[in-house]
């Protein structure tokens, strides 16, 4: 295929991938673009060229070590439970821009060592990014000349070209927005589109080699079993085969969470948490997908070819020397999908990281500050540009100066292994409040020098000056600095030699001097919100701590200055509304200080943000025990508000439940009263009749005639007996209401207690001239005090008497049999109960108002008593409602 | 999700991390093959595709 043919097919696939990620903006709502799989596929941009072709030439040469780059991950997955939520939580709090800022932000928003991340990230990605030029200069180059495999001037010029437009396509789509924290929901869609592509196109030449060059797997394996021997490809041969396995394998777990390319689309362009539900498990799939046929593909190739040179690219030879070069183009552009993926995402990640913490903190501030806000967004978009384009113009470079001596895979390792530098930090970071910055910044200069000295510096001296010396007898000539072999540990492959020292001095300096070393009081601040985040996220804004003095005109110009008038002002009055702050408030506190620099956050990164912020405000010195100690209070105060607020609201419950109580209180009282005045009155009346008979018959002049003074003894008599039932009434009903009125229970014929009860009222009734009916006749057993009974007989009686219309007046008592109950009951048709009386005729104390006499009748207890007698007795007693005339009181008694 | 679901998946996470390496993962230095695929690689995909259904499983069930 010539060349041209080749590059118009690029152009035409990045016109597509253009395309995918235009629409995906114009949607940025839409379910296509927001959902789990596009997620789990977006951290596929983990699988570079270098899964795609140089898996095939380490399983070709030496077996198994291709599978521990996937085994971390696969280990990891689980994990992002915890900790990968963790992180997507902070950052999304603070509006982290980059894994830069992140780890700036846990040791105190400090500068430098946002800086040295920023460093150290580049230094371990150009080299990978110059691996993935590297594989698309010879994968053109075979797929353009599909004879021979040699290098020629057009070649560099190609690559040249490649990484040109792939430093303009990044560019262009990287920087739309200033704010590095808007997601770049375009990137992320045809990221996710082409791991579509690079798993498919990778099976399909999987299944073809296998199925269709073979006759399945046992074909080539007893192929290959007769040529060579399967034993060192297939197991793991020695104990320091096992120690280079375990620490490859810990290079890819911390991989996965560090790389930037891998932050950036795990974290910083994730939509959701619960996305992560499906990515725990569909990652590790997809990765294991990819890894099925790596070792048929190998095989395949050694059978095809007899030998293992330029394994890496069995994928395209194996479909050539077949002339299928359709099938070669395709796997040509799954490989090419994979490096632009990585190439995009990686450059778009450190561009913003440059931008944020090298180049503006330590140059451009004090422009800034002075600039027109539209100014500043041109200045930023653009140092983001150059920042993008450099990069791949210096990967470009380091290729054409190293990558020829390098395989894939070891440059992989080498870019792996100076980004795990990062991991101490990061990782104790985020459950250690103990951990400083100086701390960090030691751990992490004496790692990454390690690396350099055992890994980076014996291959650019031997390229350089072609000599082994440094590698054969160590620095200086000293046999334990032997850069391979340091301290003759000499069983390790270089780059798990390297991993090995540089992180075990790494984690001891960390954890050394964090214990030394107390870091200042911002530093802890910001250590126990990671630390403690999941508290934290209540008290958002109060959560830094601040003392000092600030004016919210200063702040609110900074703010113009980068977000624009507008914009600065519907912040503030967010921020003011949100508070319940007045609109023209004019010193600001804590909180306005963290929302600001949480505002700038997303132009300029925090360290920046934080600077700028700060030579606005005066800030008073606390100790670290202040901010500690306001801390606890501002946790303390919010659980204290949840308890007083559910205290105050008990209390108000209380309290209108006593106003209830105390209510009730004074209508008994006035009860009270009332029947204090009518038992006085009943008293009285009685005792003022018998005091007058008496004195009268004392009068001895008096010649009064013989049935006169009997009238009047009669009269002392009757009153006394009045009296004394009155009094009995009120002794009777003290003794109900307190309970210790016994019943006297037997068993009685209730037609008997009725009969005694009507007798006992016959005369008064025959001198009312009203009929008492006694009309069921039947004799009925049940237990019952008789006394009480007729008590409450009588007093029902003697109501009905006392209202019934002389003459005209009819009384009928009857009973009859209900479920479980006898049901008794007394009816007159005399004036009936008024309307307003009847729920309240059993109370005692209480009379009607509507008595036709000026004198009440009766102390208001008798039915009292009556009700207590029956409800003593289990049963219950009412008046019936809606009757026409008269009244008709019921009541009814268990029986078994 | 709960805390102790939570704390299935760190522990599938421990034990593919004894699994996977030395001493345990010698337990797969198996010479053979099943159906052309090397014991070894038998072993590991197996252990790889069931930590997949666990963690499936797991999270079907358990986050909300």
């Amino acid at each position: 295929m010539s060349n041209y043919a080749l590059v118009i097919i690029i152009v035409v696939y990045l016109a597509v991938l253009f395309y995918i990620a235009f629409i995906a903006e114009k949607k940025r709502q839409s379910k296509w673009v927001n959902n789990p799989y596009v997620f789990t596929l977006s951290l596929a941009v983990y699988c570079s060229a270098w899964t795609y072709y140089g898996s095939v030439g380490i399983a070709a040469n030496s077996g198994i070590n291709f599978l521990p780059i996937y085994l971390g991950p696969v280990i990891a997955a689980p994990l992002w439970i915890v900790v990968l939520r963790k992180i997507i939580r902070i950052s999304k709090q603070h509006k982290i821009s980059s894994i830069a800022d992140f780890i700036s932000l846990r040791y105190g928003n400090n500068r430098f060592l946002g800086a040295l991340v920023t460093a150290i990230c580049l230094i371990g990605t150009l080299p990978y990014i110059s691996l993935q030029l590297k594989a698309v200069s010879e994968t053109f180059e075979i797929m353009s000349d599909d004879t021979s495999y040699i290098s020629t001037s057009i070649i560099d010029d190609s690559t040249f070209y490649v990484a040109l437009l792939l430093a303009i396509f990044a560019t262009f789509f990287g920087t739309q927005n200033t704010d590095a924290s808007e997601k770049h929901k375009g990137i992320i869609a045809s990221v996710a589109f082409e791991s579509i592509l690079k798993l498919l196109f990778f099976l399909v030449i999987g299944i073809y080699a296998t199925y269709y060059l073979f006759d399945g797997t046992s074909d080539i394996y007893n192929k290959i079993l007769a040529i060579t021997d399967l034993k060192p490809l297939t197991t793991i041969g020695s104990l320091e085969e096992g120690f280079n396995w375990a620490f490859t394998m810990g290079l890819s777990f911390m991989a996965i969470f560090l790389l930037p390319r891998q932050f950036q689309v795990s974290v910083l362009e994730n939509n959701r948490e619960k996305h992560l539900k499906q990515a725990i498990w569909m990652f590790p799939l997809y990765l294991l997908l990819f890894n099925v046929f790596v070792i048929f593909i190998a095989w395949a190739g050694k059978l095809t070819f007899g030998n293992t040179q330029n394994a890496e690219y069995f994928t395209l030879f194996l479909p050539l020397k077949q002339g299928h070069s359709f099938l070669a183009t395709l796997v040509f552009l799954g490989g090419f999908s994979a490096v632009i993926s990585m190439v995009i995402v990686s450059t778009l990640a450190l561009s913003t990281m440059v931008s944020n913490n090298l180049i503006i903190p330590y140059g451009f501030l004090d422009k800034f500050i002075k600039n027109q806000p539209e100014r500043n967004s041109k200045y930023i978009k653009n140092i983001r540009r150059i920042s993008i384009f450099s990069i791949i113009i210096v990967a470009y470079f380091f290729y054409v100066s190293f990558s020829k001596e390098l395989s894939l895979y070891a440059i992989g390792l080498i870019s792996f292994t100076i980004i795990s530098q990062l991991a101490p930090s990061f990782f104790i970071g985020l459950y250690w409040n103990r951990g400083s910055a100086r701390a960090a910044i030691i751990g992490m200069i004496v790692g990454v020098a390690i690396v350099l000295y055992t890994l980076v510096l014996p291959f650019t001296l031997d390229a350089f000056t072609g000599s082994d010396s440094f590698t054969e007898l160590g620095i200086f000539g000293v046999e334990a600095l032997k850069p391979y072999e340091l301290f003759g540990l000499d069983f390790l492959s270089p780059p798990a030699h390297a991993f090995f020292w540089s992180i075990s001095f790494n984690l001891l300096c960390y954890l050394v001097f964090s214990l030394i070393y107390k870091g200042n009081y911002r530093e802890r601040n910001y250590a126990e919100m990671y630390v403690d985040s999941k508290n934290f996220t209540t008290l958002q804004d109060r959560v830094l701590v601040w003392k000092g003095e600030a004016y919210v005109n200063d702040i609110k110009n900074v703010l113009i200055r980068f977000l624009g008038e507008n914009k600065a002002n519907r912040a503030l009055n967010i921020f003011f509304t949100k508070y319940k702050l007045p609109q023209d408030t004019q010193l600001a506190d804590a909180r306005l200080i963290n929302f600001s620099e949480k505002l700038l956050t997303g132009s300029i990164g925090s360290a920046s943000a934080k600077i700028l912020i700060a030579s606005v405000v005066k800030e008073e010195q606390i100790s670290l025990v202040e901010v500690l100690k306001i801390l606890e209070e501002s946790k303390e105060n919010i659980v204290n508000n949840k308890i007083l607020i559910e205290k105050s609201q008990e209390l108000s419950q209380l309290s209108s439940q006593l106003k209830q109580a105390n209510k009730d209180l004074i209508v008994k009282d006035r009860q009270k009263d009332e029947f204090l005045d009518t038992v006085a009155h009943e008293l009285k009346t009685p005792i003022t009749g018998i005091r007058a008979a008496t004195e009268l018959l004392m009068d001895e002049d008096d010649d009064m005639p013989k049935d006169m003074k009997q009238q009047f003894l009669k009269n002392i008599l009757q009153d006394s007996d009045r009296l004394g039932r009155l009094i009995n009434n009120i002794l009777d009903f003290e003794k109900l209401e307190t309970g210790r009125l016994n019943l006297d229970m037997s068993r009685q014929d209730i037609h008997v207690t009725i009969t005694k009860a009507i007798s006992s009222l016959k005369q008064i009734a025959a001198k009312k001239e009203v009929r008492i009916i006694n009309k069921n006749q039947h004799h009925f057993y049940l237990h019952y005090d008789e006394d009480r009974i007729l008590q409450v007989l009588t007093n029902l009686l003697s109501n009905a008497l006392k209202f019934c219309e002389p003459k005209r007046g009819e009384i009928v008592v009857d009973y009859k049999l209900g479920n479980q109950f006898l049901e008794i009951s007394v009816s007159d048709n005399g004036k009936g109960i008024p309307e307003e009386d009847h729920d309240y005729i059993f109370d005692k104390f209480y009379q009607s108002q509507h008595q036709n006499t000026i004198k009440p009748q009766g102390s208001g207890l008798g039915l009292a008593i009556t009700k207590q007698i029956v409800e003593k007795h289990h049963g219950k007693i009412w008046a019936k409602k809606g009757l026409k005339n008269g009244a008709s009181l019921v009541f009814k008694l268990p029986f078994k | 999700m709960k805390k102790r679901h939570e704390q299935k998946l760190i522990v599938l996470s421990v034990a593919l991390f004894l699994v996977f390496n030395i001493p345990f993962v010698l337990i797969f230095n198996v010479d053979g093959h099943l159906f052309g695929i090397p014991y070894f690689y038998v072993l590991i995909f197996s252990t790889w595709l069931l930590s997949v259904v666990i963690s499936f499983i797991v999270l079907k069930r358990h986050y909300e």
